[in-house]
């Protein structure tokens, strides 16, 4: 039994009503004797006749419970629907079979958007996961942000399956799409030259297009972008949206600039910056931090 | 205003239509599955085609706030071609049941022929075994005869009147079809089917009960805004709104709501008040609102 399997059995024995535990039980022992492609797919499908519709709504325990099956799982965002489709997936005797990313293939091949989301949600979850790297590069290929998030946010799988072009195209994708770059699991971990000079080069298009640039775009350089990255953003930090100097506040602490934050001009007005200067001063510039931006996003 | 648009090939649409039927009050839409304008020649084709019909397509609506069901099917022109039609019928169980398909169709006759026919009961077999509602396409020629035989096979097989939508509709079908006990839908459609001005003289004459007014737009020269403009010609010439509401949003819920498919609440706080609030604001009570000002010709 994977840990995540105990994990989602708990928090559903805490949603489902009566008659959807059972057909959840029924279906995931059904499952469990080997069901082909095709009528695993189908049965994925009948999932959304069962389960209550709506969000999961994780506690906070059960969010931390999460975390320790799975290291970089966050089901936040994730609905019942969601968790069951996980479920009945990781019920399937075959997963760690040479078979197994064929049959689970089948049921990509047919799913609807729903479906989608969570079989890209479960990647994180299988035993040997660079079977599905073409599949999930195909989840962050999709223009549907739901998704996209889906594969790239609240799990582990893209930063411990993923190679470097991967990686890369993920994270400006992040960006170009505005999904939300701060929950982008080990992110700040797998920073390098190569995306900042990657994020730099966009910031420079989205200028010279006379368009904003996005605060996750900062998020990131890191410490990688040497005398470069410190330009772009002084010319945020001179912006005249508050939130962009916010944002610049912070990648200046992350791009360990701390000169510069000190010499952050004494009359800003704005207090969002001003504590942004103080956190980054402080250190607390953690990809984490940018989770501020997400709301305000235009 | 609030509309339903329960026949409209969203797929084939701009999004600047999407942005204008938004505008126009339109809240949700059912996009059953066609004929693209010319034969696919393979079952490849119609799985994807199928699939973007559950994805990306709902996808597209949701930015712009509408909620988009879909009806699954083998349309008439394409069930002359034997053996392609019945590699369709085999993949077509793949995506009947998805979450949000709300029937099965259109299918239906286009040249009345024995090909046709076969299709047509394979697929309304489908719909009982699974308890689903169908929605039937009427042909473009001899359209008196083949709703007839539409109509009596239905019968024949034991279909729920009360779970058949007759489609495309004229002055010359509605008595056979509201006889049957069918609901009967028209389509509003420059030169081919229904005009507004038409529409609100049946409605004038037979009261709303189960009739239900759709614009079937697509790839042809057609209006997605023609649900709203018939509304408007409706109120104009003294429809009482509850009829109005009747014809363009609440039976067309009733009928494809059957399906258990279509979270009605979550449809009544939709985000598209908002809009519902601008189209009675500019348009429908002062007559301003510039997008939907001419009834649709014919």
């Amino acid at each position: 039994m994977l840990a995540t399997q105990t994990c989602l059995d708990d928090f559903l024995e805490r949603r489902m009503p009566d008659a959807g535990a059972g057909w959840l039980e029924k279906t995931v022992a059904e499952i469990g004797t080997g069901a082909s492609g095709q009528r695993l797919a189908a049965l994925l499908s009948m999932a959304s006749r069962h389960a209550p519709r709506g969000p999961l709504g994780p506690s906070a325990a059960e969010r931390d419970e999460a975390g320790r099956a799975l290291a970089g799982w966050d089901p936040e965002r994730w609905t019942t629907l969601d968790a069951v489709r996980v479920r009945m997936v990781l019920a399937h005797p075959a997963i760690h079979e040479a078979v197994f990313p064929d049959l689970l293939e089948e049921c990509f091949r047919y799913a609807d958007v729903g479906e989608l989301v969570a079989l890209y949600r479960c990647l994180g979850h299988l035993p040997d996961g660079r079977r599905f790297v073409w599949r999930a590069g195909e989840g962050c290929r999709t223009n549907m942000r739901s998704v996209f998030e889906a594969t790239a946010c609240d799990t582990p799988y893209p930063v411990s399956n993923f190679d470097d072009d991967a990686w890369h195209q993920l994270v400006i994708k992040a960006v170009f799409i505005e999904a939300p770059l701060w929950r982008v699991y080990g992110l700040d971990g797998r920073l390098s030259a190569e995306l900042a000079r990657m994020a730099l080069d966009l910031a420079d298009e989205r200028r010279s297009a006379g368009r904003r640039i996005p605060p996750d775009l900062l998020l990131c350089i890191g410490s990688h972008g040497s005398e470069r990255a410190l330009q772009a953003l002084a010319i945020e930090a001179a912006s005249n949206d508050a939130c962009a100097r916010r944002a610049a506040a912070l990648a200046l602490g992350r791009a360990g600039a701390t000169d510069r934050l000190r010499a952050w001009p004494q009359e800003e007005s704005d207090v969002a910056v001003r504590a942004a200067v103080k956190d980054a001063l402080d250190g607390r510039c953690d990809q984490i931090a940018f989770a501020v931006f997400e709301a305000g996003r235009d | 205003m609030r509309f339903f648009d329960p026949h409209i090939h969203m797929s084939s649409r701009t999004t600047d239509d999407y942005q204008a039927m938004a505008d126009a009050g339109i809240r949700a839409v059912i996009e059953p599955a066609f004929w693209l304008g010319q034969p696919r020649t393979h079952v490849g084709s119609f799985v994807d085609y199928f699939s973007s019909l559950v994805g990306w397509e709902r996808f597209r609506a949701s930015q712009f706030g509408i909620a988009h069901y879909c009806a699954m099917g083998l349309n008439a022109k394409e069930a002359n071609n034997d053996s392609l039609a019945r590699e369709v019928l085999e993949v077509l169980p793949r995506f009947a049941f998805k979450e949000g398909v709300v029937a099965i169709g259109e299918i239906g006759f286009d040249e009345i022929t024995p090909a046709e026919e076969r299709a047509y009961c394979a697929q309304v077999q489908i719909a009982l075994e699974n308890d689903m509602v169908i929605m039937v396409h009427s042909p473009h020629r001899d359209k008196k005869r083949g709703i007839l035989r539409s109509l009596e096979i239905a019968k024949e097989m034991n279909v729920p009147m009360a779970k058949l939508i007759m489609d495309h509709n004229n002055e010359e079908t509605i008595d056979d079809v509201l006889d049957s006990g069918a609901w009967a839908a028209f389509s509003i459609y420059p030169h081919t089917k229904m005009g507004s001005d038409r529409m609100v003289d049946l409605v004038l004459e037979y009261g709303a009960e189960r009739l239900i007014v759709d614009s079937s737009a697509d790839w042809g020269v057609s209006d997605p805004l023609s649900v709203p403009r018939t509304a408007r010609r409706m109120l104009e010439r003294g429809v009482p709104a509850e009829a109005v509401e009747l014809c363009t949003w609440k039976n067309a819920l009733d009928a494809y709501a059957q399906s258990g498919q279509i979270d009605v609440e979550a449809l009544e706080r939709s985000p598209v008040i908002d809009q519902r609030a601008l189209f009675e604001d500019n348009s429908v009570l002062r007559g301003q609102e510039p997008r939907i000002d001419d009834p649709v010709p014919n």
